[in-house]
């Protein structure tokens, strides 16, 4: 499945401490107005993150999927790995090796997340096998109970 | 017979994070209540060797060592780079020169629990100048015997930086626990080896249940879940809804705010942990964070994160400044602001309102968003032209 719409991949400045997260932004949101936006942020460069830097981060995925797009991560240099994984926020976007990786996603059909589950899935059967049970649905769960 | 130690601390610098953390030698961080080096000080004296010097790297005034944890009569030289060795030297002839008959040099780098009675005795045995102590595979631990008298052979070896000897040295294999401390994961495994009781040491304080040790003054809030094994050093503080678990360690000063969880990973002493963090896999102090999964140390340069917690004068001035400036704030806040907004009073509307963080960078221009889903829908995401 491909996608007309672009992904625009964005190089997080060294260090993400308030100014330099407010300019960033202030970059940032024109693409982030835009109806479904596809944004990746290659956080390579980055040396130093605060909690304004990870702020930051979540306050684009949550202007990106307001509008119905999304926001991925790649190649996360170490102190941004480890600044993530300490707020806790690591687990809330899809990251990927690299921006090509976190590129390709987008026109692929399945989230990244996704395919560590249903490996067979992404080595090309056309067929999608999702499991019988559904995941979660609130109206059955309380019909459950009330029964 | 007079036998007397010169412990070094340091010496090697092939990469610049080994056998240390943040710049200090992790000979003089805490294990467990007490600092490295105060643990090997304690094996010597149990094998009678009382008389010790200390040459270190770094001002052991920039550790945040436990407190009396170090005897007061050790005499601490501390030099960097060549003049290490130099130092060592000048150290051994002091000692020499005392009335020391054999020396006993001890370099920290690798912690071994060895039982230095048996290395004396392999020494005196064999009318040697220098016997160095190896583990079962021949590897060297870095201690050393040697006759005071022989004073060019102990200049040639520390000259040589502890790797090459003046004649052929004696080698004793000895047994007994050895962690190699080169890394931040050494440092850590340590401390679960102590908890597992592969090494002879104990924590520090007293067993409040099975497997959880506290100092004194140490603080848990009732909220708070510490699982076995894990120790809490003196005077530190684990706050509201936090959780410690797989044998985390939490020295002394140390402050786990609230919410945050602490899951296989060593706190150094007089460290702050912010709150509703996720803490995993790590030796966290001195501002930094070293992951043992991602074999990284990070330096955290936000307090709201990582901090250092401040001595107790100035932690009490800063406490007092604090109330001060807050009483006339609270104060002039209620008679000028206006009414704070109000609180979501149900589920859904909570999950509709903005978050506190964000509030202030609003994009939209101002319309409610439609709810244009069935209310079953939980999440919904699209790809590509659909």
């Amino acid at each position: 499945m491909e996608t007309s719409r672009p992904v625009i991949v964005m190089r997080v400045p060294e260090r993400v401490n308030l100014k330099q997260a407010r300019s960033f932004l202030r970059e940032v949101k024109p693409l982030l107005v835009a109806d479904r936006p596809q944004v990746v942020f290659d956080l390579s460069q980055v040396k130093q993150l605060d909690v304004t830097g990870v702020d930051m981060l979540l306050h684009c995925m949550a202007e990106a999927a307001k509008r119905d797009g999304d926001v991925k991560l790649a190649a996360l240099s170490p102190q941004s790995a480890v600044v993530l994984e300490l707020t806790r926020t690591d687990r809330l976007f899809e990251i990927y090796e690299t921006s090509t990786d976190a590129v390709r996603s987008f026109s692929s059909f399945m989230p990244n997340v996704l395919k560590q589950f249903y490996p067979h899935v992404h080595q090309g059967a056309d067929a999608i096998a999702f499991p019988s049970q559904p995941a979660a649905n609130p109206a059955a769960l309380e019909d459950e109970e009330a029964a | 017979m007079d036998v007397r130690a010169l412990i070094l601390i340091g010496g090697r610098s092939e990469t610049p994070g080994y056998e240390r953390m943040g710049g200090v030698p992790f000979a003089l961080l805490d294990v467990l209540g007490e600092p490295v080096i105060g643990r090997v000080l304690k094996h010597l004296e149990r094998v009678g060797v009382i008389s010790a010097s200390v040459v270190s790297e770094v001002d052991p005034a920039t550790a945040p060592l436990a407190r009396g944890s170090l005897r007061p009569d050790l005499k601490w030289t501390h030099d960097e780079g060549p003049q290490f060795w130099r130092a060592a030297e000048v150290a051994f002839s002091d000692l020499a020169q005392t009335g020391a008959e054999l020396i006993l040099v001890v370099r920290i780098g690798p912690y071994a629990e060895l039982d230095y009675e048996e290395l004396i005795q392999c020494h005196l045995d064999r009318h040697n100048r220098v016997s160095s102590a190896c583990d079962s595979d021949g590897n060297p631990l870095d201690a050393y015997v040697i006759t005071a008298s022989r004073r060019n052979d102990a200049a040639f070896l520390f000259r040589h930086e502890l790797r090459e000897f003046r004649d052929d040295p004696i080698q004793c294999k000895l047994h007994g626990y050895v962690n190699r401390l080169e890394n931040a994961a050494d440092f850590r495994r340590l401390a679960l080896d102590a908890f597992g009781g592969k090494a002879s040491f104990k924590p520090i304080g007293t067993e409040i249940k099975p497997g959880v040790w506290t100092g004194e003054g140490a603080h848990i809030h009732k909220s708070a879940r510490v699982l076995a094994p894990a120790f809490l050093g003196a005077h530190s503080r684990v706050r509201a809804m936090s959780v410690l678990t797989r044998g985390t360690v939490v020295e002394h000063h140390s402050l786990i705010d609230c919410g945050t969880v602490i899951e296989n990973s060593s706190i150094l002493p007089q460290t702050s942990i912010g709150a509703a963090l996720d803490v995993a896999h790590s030796v966290v102090g001195l501002r930094r964070i070293a992951n043992l999964r991602r074999k990284v140390e990070v330096e955290i340069v936000d307090e709201k994160l990582i901090s250092t917690v401040s001595s107790a004068p100035i932690r009490a001035l800063s406490s007092a400044l604090g109330l001060v400036m807050y009483l006339p704030r609270v104060f002039a806040r209620g008679l000028i602001s206006k009414d704070s907004d109000a609180q979501p009073a149900t589920l859904p509307e909570a999950i509709n309102a903005h978050s506190a963080a964000l509030k202030s960078t609003k994009l939209e221009d101002g319309a409610p968003a439609q709810r244009e889903f069935s209310p079953n829908l939980i999440a919904a995401r699209r790809y590509g032209n659909e």
